[in-house]
């Protein structure tokens, strides 16, 4: 069953000329910086951090931040800045934070001390996911994207043994190397803030969440990949010996709320805002800079049911609003009509969070705030109650492997 | 097998502990080839030319074509100390001349400097490793794809038969996996700093071994004024620059190019 509900926005940079974006291929990376303007991003900030605000009062568990670089699609170059000043702005819900891109620091103990100042500032209120990153930040941040994984993974062990081992020690690993780990900022949660890996399906982030027994938050996938994310957790879970639960799955959906199907139905649009997709424009080798996908995962079944479905995660092939709707990667309506949508996601992921990704692109604040209303009202109470008296477990779709 | 109708074999060979893709031709003198940070697409007309003289010796380096990856090798001064114990694993006899192209030319440099008994010569073509003048950049490999990669090493892909051989129309989807791979091990030599070393043009100070830097006037991926630098450092070294030429001048020009080499390695020919 459906345990907590969060609330999500890229809090995209909306004011950039997408005919200039159009006519280069991309929109994001080399995009040229001379398309933002500090005193627009200003308001839009004010817009986001209202609604975030607004939100965990009324009743959102609390809200999901990320962070990417060099992209309009976000304003969030800095999960830890956004997150610090929900820390002190917002008095309840938890900060969801998917995530710190760990790949990218040169120095990853700044993340521990950062993670454990925000922590305290909220009174234990963050979640703490990782990420690999996209494909261009490896590139805007310039950390060599072969060793993204490795990268990945030290520095996570880094931030765990800075949390939870007495200090002083030393650290010597291949990518990161510390004469003394002794941060005197440790976080108020312990051992430490629950630990969430979010992702676009890859199967090796997949395995290893599974393997950290941390849950595996989805990132708004076509619903028809969701057995594979999750038979490859189970199966790994059950080598490490132990059942998945609900609370072992975390799902964002992108999903759009209005008084009429109609209207939500083209609100929803604004999902599709930058040049008719959800994450922008760029070149494969961007997106897939060398050695970001392994052969192994090139060479996967998993990762081709991903990468050949209809998706619109970034690199994915185009997709149109209809079909975002149909493979449930949106979902919009009256309450419901998304009730009822959200219930047939509900049957087949059994996701003990989920994160509604619940504006974008240029939705006006009132319709936004009108959306988060009903939400709260309506889409949230009787989310966590469906199935709260039944039997828990996924129902499997099982068309994965032919879809 | 006869050198002169272009005769080669591929094999595979156990060297300095890995498995590794090798093209021979030739049964002169033993010559080195060292490929580039594109890899080696196959037995170019520049080879079968070379093998009319020497016995050519074009490995696929460790992570390159079909040749097998080890994580250590995560430098070009690793990848320098491997070909010098490939050299000693296969017997050739030292001291043999090399041709090194490009981050191939840096790792024969990288040679030279601490091991003068390994070359007798050395051919620079396009090095990779030295820093351009202020105000030039070495092209960014990885902000482009592969694609536009190959046609940027020739200054006039269209009339270059052998980029119409190896990347034209024939390209399948193996050949790009594989450029993929190829990419992926020259990120993992050169992609910080990138196409350079800090201390690389003070060090070329101590090559004892003759040398000649080769260039394409064309050259869009390192500049033509590099080569220069190369000149300068390296004691006693000459420099050519060849015409109509970019940053691959054995597939752009492999006449010239084996004429200019020819010249060098075999003067009283």
């Amino acid at each position: 069953m459906v345990k907590e509900v969060f609330f999500f926005t890229e809090m995209g940079y909306t004011a950039y000329p997408q005919d200039d974006a159009r006519q280069r291929g991309y929109n994001n990376l080399m995009f040229p910086n001379e398309h933002f303007s500090p005193e627009r991003a200003r308001e839009l900030y004010a817009m986001y951090f209202d609604e975030l605000l607004y939100c965990s009062e009324t009743g959102f568990d609390g809200v999901m931040i990320n962070e990417h670089h060099n992209n309009p699609l976000s304003m969030m170059p800095s999960v830890n800045v956004i997150g610090s000043v929900l820390a002190r702005t917002t008095r309840k819900g938890k900060i969801v934070f998917l995530g710190n891109v760990l790949p990218i620091h040169e120095n990853p103990l700044r993340v521990a001390e950062e993670v454990a100042m925000i922590d305290i500032l909220s009174g234990g209120r963050v979640v703490c996911g990782f990420v690999r990153g996209l494909g261009q930040e490896s590139i805007a941040t310039n950390v060599n994207p072969v060793y993204n994984r490795e990268r990945f993974d030290e520095a996570h062990n880094v931030i765990i043994a800075a949390w939870t081992r007495p200090g002083p020690f030393r650290w010597e690993g291949r990518h990161f190397e510390y004469r003394v780990v002794n941060p005197w900022m440790k976080p108020l949660q312990k051992p430490h803030p629950a630990i969430w890996i979010p992702g676009v399906v890859s199967p090796e982030s997949v395995r290893w969440a599974a393997e950290h027994r941390y849950p595996y938050v989805a990132l708004a996938p076509p619903l028809h990949v969701i057995d594979e994310i999750y038979d490859l957790y189970d199966e790994v879970a059950q080598q490490a010996g132990y059942t998945p639960t609900s609370e072992n799955r975390g799902y964002v959906i992108r999903v759009c709320v209005a008084d009429t199907d109609e209207e939500a139905y083209e609100q929803g649009r604004h999902f599709f805002w930058q040049l008719g997709t959800s994450f922008g424009i760029a070149p494969k080798h961007w997106l897939q800079p060398p050695g970001y996908v392994s052969r192994e995962a090139r060479a996967s079944k998993r990762e081709a049911i991903r990468v050949g479905a209809v998706n619109i995660t970034p690199g994915g092939p185009p997709l149109s609003y209809e079909e975002a709707h149909a493979t449930y990667q949106i979902v919009s309506g009256n309450p419901d009509t998304v009730i009822k949508k959200l219930q047939h996601v509900i049957d087949v992921v059994d996701p003990g969070y989920m994160i509604f990704w619940g504006r974008e692109g240029l939705m006006s604040h009132d319709v936004a705030i009108r959306g988060i209303d009903l939400m709260t009202k309506e889409v949230i109470p009787a989310v966590k109650a469906y199935r709260a008296d039944r039997e828990q477990g996924r129902r499997r779709l099982g068309l994965a492997a032919t879809g | 097998m006869s050198a002169t109708n272009g005769a080669f074999t591929e094999t595979f060979v156990e060297a300095a502990g890995l498995r590794i893709q090798l093209r021979r031709g030739g049964d002169g003198p033993p010559l080195l080839i060292l490929h580039g940070e594109l890899g080696v697409p196959g037995w170019l007309s520049a080879y079968a030319q070379l093998a009319e003289h020497f016995t050519v010796y074009v490995p696929s380096l460790p992570g390159f074509g079909q040749s097998s990856r080890p994580e250590w090798i995560a430098s070009v001064r690793d990848l320098a100390a491997w070909v010098s114990w490939f050299a000693r694993d296969l017997k050739l006899p030292a001291p043999l001349p090399v041709i090194g192209s490009s981050v191939g030319g840096w790792v024969a440099a990288e040679i030279a400097i601490v091991n003068s008994a390994l070359f007798s010569k050395l051919v620079l073509v396009a090095p990779a490793g030295v820093p351009p003048d202020d105000g030039q950049i070495i092209w960014d490999y990885f902000l482009h794809s592969t694609r536009d990669a190959f046609a940027r090493a020739f200054a006039d892909p269209a009339g270059a038969p052998e980029y119409a051989r190896f990347y034209g129309e024939g390209w399948t989807p193996d050949d790009d996996r594989q450029a993929e791979w190829n990419r992926e091990m020259a990120a993992r030599l050169i992609w910080k700093p990138y196409m350079r070393s800090h201390t690389l043009s003070t060090l070329l100070g101590g090559v004892a071994t003759p040398t000649l830097v080769v260039w394409g006037r064309q050259d869009a991926i390192i500049p033509v004024s590099v080569g220069e630098r190369w000149a300068r450092a390296i004691p006693g070294a000459t420099a050519r620059v060849l015409d109509r030429c970019g940053h691959a001048p054995e597939l752009e020009r492999p006449d010239e190019f084996v004429h200019t080499v020819r010249e060098f390695l075999l003067p009283q020919a």
